[in-house]
């Protein structure tokens, strides 16, 4: 048993850290969203230039074969200066999918991905699928190679800067994963911002042709590689709500200890002194549930979906806990667009509103 | 990262099983599992079989008679005590007033004191709180004034526990007063057979008689009995606050009431409460983990400080909560008061088994929060030695 951070993870936490401590201030981030793409490409090749884009790709597939407590370091980092590079739809969920998948040629889009050349996010959410991923009234239907896609998928991350999507559809009565080129002919999108500043679309498919070569999965094997890249991604905005979490804490510390009323910081009084220790409690907790995930994740334990359940339904109530009690300790700056605090509580709203909050992760747990 | 134990680990925790299953004496574990309140010779019997596989100084150095386990080690025999379901092993000899004596006691001390707690031929208990100093320990105002070779101790100390079964005290008493409360403190340990030493119970709200009053009048100790230097004890209480880290989260015998709460509730078909229950068994997942992270810190060197108060506060939080639980599984049942001192016959307990225990152990568990550093103190430490407010 040990808990311990290896000197290779711990290097690249420091790396990690050190971009996002010099390179990613609150108001560099204020300008990266003031763009159209609302992303920064110039930091997107940086990442791919420091090996970032191929952290979890295995090595057969060009990439460093790292795991989920790479990932999770990552995100964690990530998570305390909130990031809005779409690291997650891309490199995680998209990034997932094409790893573990038989597809022949997706050597090539794995290599669009790690080379910082191109975005390719999944369309598998629908309107009432109510996180079930099986869900599915988006059908490819006809025969042979004539082949046509149609339906609606929604809360599509990044989707309008993805070139390809990742689109799960019902085909003779099962579920498959087909590539699509996202400028081919029929398909449309409605793209809009999240509250957490990420870009999210809405793409209906109507009558776009499907190349059968680019049926990726079919079956158990599609219904499993989802399961697998969402329960990853759950495990990796765990891991960001937790640097959220921690960031809130010590910009609450910071603070309050220069905030002076009656005389004195604020920090001296007792009533707010504990209100930061529940905070900072709430957030090691949290850390250690994810420390239990990732390991099991990583070891491809049989109870990793459970652990990620606990984790996910932790980090729903503990992160809004934490980010409410940081903007109330902000005073009225807690509620200021200029500061950063009000912006990670709603990134740890938007953390518990993806792959299933809180509820829905307890209802899970206790299931499996 | 690597999150089994290691084979030599694994090989400890089963021999810690076999004694568990083979020498854990039957009749306290019989009186354990159904909830009944053990005896004081139940204690000893118990406590008398740990020793006598020589784990009895399980937290001790070789050199005076310990194990010299591992941190791992430790951790892996006091959650399978937990998982099994003993009562825990009294802190007041092993794992306060023994580290005391052997890290600032004289020669003398060490041999006439240490083989007795090893054995557990003598039952200690802790003379620290008194009715104006709780929290503000340092406060203390019971006296002990030198008188030839003796201390004449007079004062009262409370909140006892088990003094009505205890030979032996060890008390922080007042042998200097100055501007400055932490100085004049001395520690000075007492044989409760003295003249002059009254205990009188203090009923709980759960009916029990667990703690006391201690009162001193004119007792007359020898000056051979004080621990280190005089005016020193605040140093020594403070190392003993310290010194026992691991265990107070008892995730072993959380894990315990919470597979039993489980089984009571999976037959209620109450989704409200099994929700409550997931909840409860996340926080003690998360809990095991924390302790866990504490405990390859500690494996690797580090030294966590503070930190461990979460152990305190989060383990409190969630025995007591185990408790409340119990209690709402009890419906209507938890009406009925189940302490010794009430009317009726009470022939046999009414409800179901779970039931009749559920409501005096809710009462009983209040105290978790309060006792060993107040859960609010417990914040006050965080705050001041992590967070830096």
């Amino acid at each position: 048993m040990n808990l311990n951070y290896s000197d290779e993870q711990q290097m690249l936490r420091d790396q990690v850290q050190k971009f996002c401590e010099s390179d990613y201030t609150f108001n560099k981030r204020e300008e990266i969203l003031k763009t159209d793409l609302g992303y920064d490409a110039e930091l997107w090749k940086l990442f791919s230039e420091l090996g970032w884009l191929s952290l979890p790709f295995s090595e057969e597939n060009g990439g460093f074969g790292y795991g989920p407590i790479e990932l999770s370091i990552l995100f964690e980092e990530f998570g305390k200066v909130l990031i809005v590079e779409p690291f997650l739809s891309t490199v995680v969920l998209s990034g997932s999918i094409l790893d573990k998948c038989d597809y022949d040629k997706k050597a090539e889009l794995i290599e669009n991905i790690t080379s910082g050349k191109s975005h390719i996010s999944v369309a598998y959410s629908e309107e009432g699928s109510k996180n079930d991923h099986t869900y599915s009234n988006t059908n490819i239907s006809g025969s042979g190679s004539d082949l046509t896609l149609n339906g609606t998928k929604t809360l599509v991350l990044n989707g309008a800067n993805a070139s390809h999507l990742i689109v799960s559809a019902v085909m003779n009565d099962e579920l498959c994963l087909a590539v699509i080129d996202s400028s081919a002919d029929g398909v449309s999108l409605n793209s809009y911002t999240t509250i957490d500043n990420q870009s999210c679309a809405e793409i209906t498919f109507e009558n776009v042709s499907v190349d059968p070569s680019l049926i990726i999965s079919k079956g158990n094997d599609a219904i499993n590689l989802l399961d697998e890249a969402i329960n990853l991604a759950s495990l990796c905005v765990s891991a960001e709500s937790i640097g959220c979490m921690t960031a809130c804490y010590l910009k609450t510390v910071e603070y309050t200890k220069g905030r002076e009323q009656f005389g004195q910081p604020i920090s001296n009084f007792q009533v707010l002194q504990h209100k930061m220790v529940d905070m900072f409690i709430e957030s090691e907790v949290c850390k250690s549930l994810m420390f239990k995930a990732m390991l099991e994740c990583n070891s491809d334990s049989e109870s990793k979906m459970k652990s990620v359940s606990a984790l996910k339904a932790q980090i729903g109530i503990s992160g809004k806990k934490v980010a409410q009690d940081a903007v109330q300790l902000h005073g009225g700056m807690g509620v200021s667009d200029e500061m950063s605090i009000g912006h990670y509580l709603k990134k740890l709203i938007a953390i518990d509103a993806m792959f299933g909050n809180s509820d829905f992760h307890f209802k899970k747990y206790s299931k499996l | 990262m690597e999150i089994n134990f290691t084979e030599a680990d694994i090989k400890f925790r089963d021999e810690v099983r076999a004694f568990l299953k083979d020498d854990y004496p039957a009749h306290v574990k019989a009186k354990q599992d159904s909830g009944e309140a053990l005896t004081k010779e139940d204690m000893i019997d118990f406590h008398k079989a740990v020793s006598k596989k020589g784990w009895m100084g399980y937290n001790w150095p070789v050199e005076y008679g310990g194990t010299g386990w591992t941190s791992t080690q430790i951790y892996i025999f006091q959650t399978e005590f937990g998982l099994a379901g003993c009562p825990p092993l009294l802190a007041f000899g092993v794992s306060m007033v023994g580290p005391v004596i052997y890290t600032f006691g004289n020669e003398e001390q060490k041999k006439r004191f240490l083989p007795d707690i090893l054995d557990f031929n003598t039952w200690w208990c802790q003379g620290y709180s008194e009715p104006g100093s709780g929290s503000d320990l340092a406060s203390l105002k019971t006296k002990a004034v030198k008188d030839g070779d003796d201390y004449i101790i007079n004062g009262s100390k409370t909140w006892t526990t088990l003094a009505q079964s205890a030979d032996w005290i060890f008390c922080l008493v007042r042998t200097e007063s100055g501007p400055i409360k932490q100085e004049g403190i001395s520690f000075i340990l007492v044989d409760m057979k003295t003249p002059g030493i009254e205990v009188k119970p203090i009923i709980t709200i759960d009916g029990d008689h667990e703690v006391n009053s201690v009162f001193f009048t004119d007792v007359r100790v020898p000056a051979e009995n004080l621990i280190g230097e005089e005016g020193k004890g605040w140093t020594y209480a403070k190392f003993l606050l310290a010194h026992e880290r691991f265990g107070i989260a008892a995730v072993g015998g959380s894990k315990r009431s919470l597979k039993k709460l489980k089984e009571v509730v999976s037959e209620l078909d109450n989704p409200e409460l099994e929700r409550k229950v997931t909840e409860l068994e996340i926080n003690l997942s998360s809990l095991e983990f924390t302790e866990l992270r504490l405990l390859s810190a500690l494996e690797n060197g580090a030294h966590p400080g503070a930190e461990s108060s979460i152990l305190k506060i989060r383990g409190t939080e969630i025995q007591q909560r185990l408790t409340e639980l119990f209690v709402e599984a009890s419906g209507e049942y938890a009406l009925i008061y189940p302490g010794p001192h009430g009317h009726g016959n009470n022939a046999k307990p009414a409800g179901p088994e779970h039931a009749s225990q559920s409501l005096s152990k809710y009462l009983n568990m209040r105290k978790t929060s309060i006792y060993g550093g107040s859960n609010e103190i417990q914040k006050n430490i965080i705050s001041k030695h992590v967070l830096g407010v």
